[in-house]
């Protein structure tokens, strides 16, 4: 345990690492000029220039100014975006909860439609609900989540117009930026119509979370009823079978378990592709995450922005596939590896 | 499940799909509605029907993020929309009607004789914006006006450095040369005196450029270290007030309560920025938006015919045209630019491109000028002769150049990455490969003014009604470093007659020598005319009081939301 | 005069004969291979077909409707797009761009991941180790960041979507090959193998490769569903094809001016990709469940 431990808590200090040599190499390979990618700032002169240059170490050895940018990055002092000039690391906690509340609402939508339709499925196999569920997953992941939302849109939004298209709550409620997830905010903003701006924030966050939840879902379904599918035919439950239990009984006894146990990891590992839909489909609603900042970012030449968006993104996915990884093995020493992307 | 409780379920879902009444939530319990309701029981405890605060608030959906909230610093319309009208005053106006120059900050005016001394009296009692930032102590008065000239006119003012120290609209007119001195008769009086005399100075002053910010304001910031705020957190006079501005996403204003003149607006004002008139369109339909900015022009007829929309429309005064980079070869060859010119045909672009909602340019001003030419020449479509001139030129087949096309919509160009795939396709017919290149908004307009571009698809909007302001930012010398030449195209001899129109109050005489400057464009072809656009604003049929300003930004300041 | 054979025979069908019977039972698996078939064709006979120039621009009849719509024509199938050019023939292209450039993308990560995977693999110890666990992570970050990388550093276009897609890919296939090269390596033929004094160069392609082929085609069809989907949503982002290149998600971003006139010029380049996409998975659905069953056989 002890050396499983040590094990991923190296590789968890390697992967960091290589991440932040990569980003620490990014402005050499960005085109435009080094100081500004670098720093974020566009030098008004010769004199302002030579000072940022010594300020950033330019001067000196890559091993110095990566000495620097280390001691930056764990002071949180991250530098400028170059085109607003803001502070990157506060834009940064701005736009990422943002993404982190979508993904969470797509993954409590998966989590509590996709298992039990995939249990389901998965117990009464081979019969005409099955296939219906089985067409509607092998649909749902195929689906581009861009043109999902788009159709969304034009139908519960232009059509129906039952839902707004745009932002995470309508700015008509001053709500403050304090910890980034806007239902927290709403209650710290203290407005006299708190109710009404969660129900705002509510429907605001439906379309898009459905966008992303429908894949994510059609996969959950899909895990689910395979592995449901293999447990049933275990030894011990048709053992179980011939002693007389129902279905039900023997479902809620061992099948349950058994059967969610294994995938759990694989569930959990469904954030990576979370976020990346939810970086596509944030661009189409508006939805001010950090998808849509970076998106931005690039059409902006924004490079110091990119840089750190792209660090933090990728930390926080790395992070948390390493940690389930742990968890799945510390759980369970005898497996060998995780089972990843067999579909 | 006990009966009310899913009673208060549905009266919850009801209350989700807006005003729409929701008779289909007992029949279609599909999926969906399931989630939805297992949602909303969770985040609620009790279920209210909504009421938005829709009263009392306006939301404006703008296409783009300004660069400053300061005029002064940028010729953009989006930098204009978004403080101009809202955040300033001027000391003269435009009556948004007819062009008229009217009293703004200053009450009234006097010019001396020879049109050498203007003298202006200020108005008294009117008071600058409190804001959590920064609290006025004082009123309105001649030092403000004092500041906000000499900031841009003399290089040694301490602020004329901050934020990037170019002002390209009055460094296209060379004002600062203009101008001789700025002078305090007293607390409510001030005189500027010029070294010529300029038939077009008033009317300069009272374009969206000339607005005044407060010297009271800048003092502070200066003392606390902050300068460059001046331009970032601003402080006006105007009817609306600076809250909050985020970055690509919105800008948030309030009334400023103690406005010097009555007004009707709303309590606040919105900008919600969307930069795709797709989604401007949606939300506008959806009622996220209660105006939006450059409505496209497949949307116009929509918009016309829906009750709850309403399309508003003015001949625009401007110029979409397609500048060639003359500084640089072979573009600096004037039968180049005739030939890509003879090589593109106009109609079609008016056709696809505006759908025939356009005035084919023919020069630069439009026919609602007074100097507009009936009879002017014009190039007609003739890839043949295009082809033959670019090999006189020594332009070889398969040569290739850049055309630069805006990011954002303006009324004279409404889709300018289909305009310069139209240009593609009429160039490859004579041998010439296109590349189309776009930007965001502030980076292509930075790498335009350094030249970058081999040619542009841009325009111009009228800040003034006079002729001047589309002949010499356009075209002239002075106008290639600030930035609104986009030719790069600087002829002595067409300086020459600018100047020299500039210095006469006789329209007839003016008119004779715009008339010799068309006939200097079309030989020299700097920059291909295109078309004089209307142009467009939507907004939902319960707005009301929004005019579209034929000179410069949008005013919010009579505008209100009936329910 | 027809032979009879005396004894009934009995008939063994190759493994993959066996997988290809399993598969044809599935109905839903065999549409796919058809529709998968139809796409391929487009993207091979596009030019042939296409009924017009798809950059052919015709300014007097833009925005022309669709056959089924009551102003549509039949010159026009899909009707006509902002510039006039015909829908039909740009999405025949775009599809041929989509298809095509996908197909290069897992081709590429397939050639590059097999061997380094192998290369893994047959190397045990600290490299084997250092390479499995940096891929391994290396694989979780999505796709999109790295594209958002890679056009940050060479800009946007076709050919440079294709560079970050691959580069996202290749890990899988070296991570799969990689763990089954090494579960192989304990396996009794192997030891066989080496016990004949075969080097690891030859163990890997006569004995492993053969037996790793079904894993490989299977994983392809997850990476080429994934490619034609992150391909188009590049495109769709203005961060992978431009004009002039046709491509379908860039096309669907470019009828959004327009949509609200024109719905279907949304409409149908989105059921393309959904199509392209659906028959890949159905493909791969129906190869999976015909190996699962001819194991369990």
């Amino acid at each position: 345990m002890i050396k499983l431990l040590i094990r991923y808590f190296n590789l968890m200090v390697i992967t960091i690492f290589a991440l932040i040599v990569l980003s620490f190499l990014l402005p050499y390979l960005f085109p435009g000029d080094l100081l500004t990618n670098v720093s974020g700032i566009v030098p008004q002169s010769e004199l302002q220039r030579e000072a940022l240059a010594k300020a950033y170490r330019l001067d000196q050895s890559y091993f110095s100014q990566f000495q620097l940018y280390l001691s930056n990055l764990f002071s949180g002092n991250w530098g400028v975006s170059s085109v607003s000039q803001l502070d990157l690391l506060e834009e940064i906690k701005r736009a990422f909860p943002a993404t982190l509340e979508l993904v969470i609402y797509a993954l409590l939508v998966a989590t509590f439609v996709g298992i039990p339709v995939g249990f389901i499925s998965g117990l009464k196999h081979h019969n005409p609900a099955d296939f219906s569920v089985v067409t509607f997953s092998i649909v749902g992941y195929s689906f581009p989540v861009f043109w999902l939302a788009l159709l969304f849109i034009t139908i519960f939004c232009l059509q129906l117009q039952w839902l707004p298209i745009s932002g995470r709550v309508d700015l008509l409620y001053e709500v403050q930026h304090q910890t980034g997830f806007v239902i927290i905010d709403i209650w710290l903003s203290g407005l006299d119509n708190t109710k009404d701006a969660y129900l705002n924030a509510l429907r605001h966050a439906i379309l898009p979370t459905l966008s992303i939840a429908v894949v994510t879902t059609a996969l959950f379904i899909r895990f689910t009823r395979r592995s449901t599918m293999d447990v049933m035919e275990k030894g011990y439950i048709i053992a179980a079978k011939s002693r007389g239990f129902t279905q039900r009984q023997i479902f809620f006894k061992h099948g349950f378990k058994n059967a969610l146990i294994p995938i759990l990891p694989i569930l959990a590992l469904q954030i990576s592709t979370l976020i990346t839909n939810a970086m596509i489909v944030e661009n189409i609603f508006s939805w001010p995450g950090i998808g849509y900042w970076l998106i931005q970012a690039i059409y902006q030449q924004d490079y110091p922005a990119i840089r750190a968006g792209m660090l933090v993104v990728a930390l926080f996915v790395l992070t948390l596939t390493i940690t389930i990884e742990f968890i799945t093995r510390a759980l369970d020493p005898t497996k060998e590896e995780t089972a990843r992307a067999a579909v | 499940m006990n009966l009310p409780k899913l009673k208060i379920n549905i009266s919850c879902l009801k209350a989700l799909f807006t005003q729409k009444t929701f008779y289909t939530s007992l029949t279609s319990k599909n999926l969906i509605c399931l989630i939805l309701s297992l949602i909303a029981m969770g985040t609620l405890s009790g279920c209210k029907p909504v009421q938005k605060i829709t009263h009392n608030a306006i939301t404006y959906c703008s296409e783009s993020s300004p660069a400053f909230f300061n005029p002064q610093l940028d010729t953009s319309s989006t930098t204009a929309d978004a403080s101009a009208h809202q955040i300033y005053d001027r000391l003269l106006e435009f009556n948004p009607e007819n062009g008229k120059i009217e009293p703004g900050l200053a009450s009234s005016w006097l010019v001396s004789n020879d049109g050498l001394i203007y003298t202006f009296q200020l108005r008294r009692n009117v008071k600058f914006h409190k804001t959590d930032y920064f609290t006025p102590n004082r009123n309105f008065n001649a030092d403000d006006v004092i500041f906000s000239i000499n900031r841009w006119r003399l290089p040694s003012h301490p602020f004329h450095n901050v934020n990037g120290g170019s002002y390209p609209y009055f460094a296209s007119l060379n004002l600062s040369e203009t101008i001789k001195e700025v002078k305090r008769i007293n607390g409510y009086r001030i005189e500027i005196s010029l070294f010529k005399p300029d038939s077009s100075f008033l009317a300069n002053l009272a374009t969206d450029f000339s607005v005044i910010l407060s010297a009271e304001y800048a003092d502070y910031l200066l003392e606390k270290g902050q300068p460059s705020k001046l331009d970032v957190q601003p402080i006006g006079t105007g009817p609306y007030k600076f809250v909050y501005y985020q970055q690509n996403q919105y800008i948030r204003y309030e009334r400023h309560a103690e406005y010097f003149l009555p007004i009707k607006g709303s309590e606040h004002l919105i900008f919600d920025i969307t930069t795709k008139s797709s989604l401007r369109m949606a939300k506008l339909i959806t009622g996220e938006c209660d105006a939006v900015a450059f409505p496209s022009q497949n949307d116009l007829a929509v918009i016309a015919d829906r009750e709850d929309l309403t399309l508003l429309e003015k001949p625009g005064l401007n110029i979409g045209f397609w500048a060639f980079n003359t500084s640089k070869a072979p573009f600096n060859n004037p039968k180049v630019r005739r030939a890509l010119s003879l090589a593109v045909d106009k109609t079609s672009i008016l056709d696809a491109i505006y759908l025939g909602q356009a005035i084919r340019a023919k020069n630069i001003v439009p026919s609602a000028s007074w100097a507009y030419q009936t009879n002017t020449k014009e190039l007609g479509y003739n890839p043949v002769r295009a082809r033959e001139l670019l090999d006189e030129a020594g332009v070889p087949y398969n040569f290739t150049m850049d055309i630069w096309a805006m990011p954002v919509q303006r009324a004279y160009n409404p889709n300018a990455a289909k305009m310069a795939e139209l240009i593609q396709q009429y160039l490859k017919d004579v041998g010439i490969t296109a590349n189309i290149v776009s930007y965001d908004w502030a980076i292509f307009r930075e790498n335009l003014t350094a030249g970058m571009h081999d040619s542009v698809l841009i325009g111009w909007n009228a800040d003034n009604g006079d002729p001047d302001n589309f002949y010499r930012p356009l075209l002239t010398c002075d106008a290639i470093p600030s930035g609104t030449n986009r030719a790069m195209w600087c002829n002595r001899d067409y300086d020459k007659i600018i100047i020299q129109a500039l210095s006469t109050d006789n329209f007839e005489q003016r008119k004779a020598l715009y008339h010799q400057a068309n006939t200097l464009l079309f030989q020299e072809m700097p920059i291909m005319p295109i078309a004089h656009a209307y142009q467009y604003q939507a907004v939902r049929s319960n707005i009301q009081g929004l005019d579209i300003n034929s000179f410069g930004g949008i005013r919010f300041d009579d505008v209100v939301k009936t329910p | 005069m027809q032979r009879f054979s005396l004894y009934q025979e009995e008939f063994h069908p190759s493994p993959l004969a066996n997988v290809w019977i399993e598969f044809k039972r599935s109905h839903l698996a065999v549409f796919g291979l058809i529709i998968l078939g139809l796409f391929l064709l487009v993207t091979i006979l596009a030019p042939i077909i296409s009924p017009y120039d798809p950059y052919m621009q015709n300014t007097n009849t833009i925005l022309l409707p669709p056959v089924w719509e009551p102003n549509g024509s039949i010159s026009h199938f899909f009707g006509t797009d902002a510039l006039g050019r015909d829908v039909l023939s740009r999405l025949l292209y775009g599809i041929r761009v989509t298809f095509g450039s996908s197909l290069i993308i897992v081709g590429i990560a397939v050639f590059i991941g097999v061997g380094f995977g192998a290369l893994a693999g047959l190397l045990s110890g600290i490299k084997s180790s250092v390479v499995n666990h940096l891929f391994d992570s290396i694989m979780s970050i999505p796709t999109l960041l790295i594209a958002i990388v890679v056009v940050a550093i060479l800009g946007t276009g076709l050919a440079n979507a294709i560079f970050a897609i691959t580069l996202a890919l290749v890990p899988q296939f070296i991570h799969q090959t990689r763990s089954f090269v090494k579960s192989e390596l304990t396996k009794d033929y192997v030891t066989l193998d080496k016990l004949d004094g075969a080097g690891p160069v030859r163990i890997f392609f006569k004995s492993i490769l053969p037996n790793m082929v079904e894993l490989i085609v299977v994983q392809a069809t997850i990476a080429l569903s994934i490619a034609m989907i992150d391909i188009s949503a590049l495109g769709f982002l203005s961060l992978g094809a431009q004009t002039p290149s046709i491509e379908l998600g860039q096309i669907l971003s470019e009828s959004l001016d327009s949509a609200y006139v024109t719905p279907w010029l949304v409409a149908l380049p989105g059921i393309f990709i959904l199509l392209m996409v659906l028959s890949v998975n159905m493909v791969g659905e129906g190869l999976r469940s015909a190996l699962r069953n001819r194991f369990n056989h």
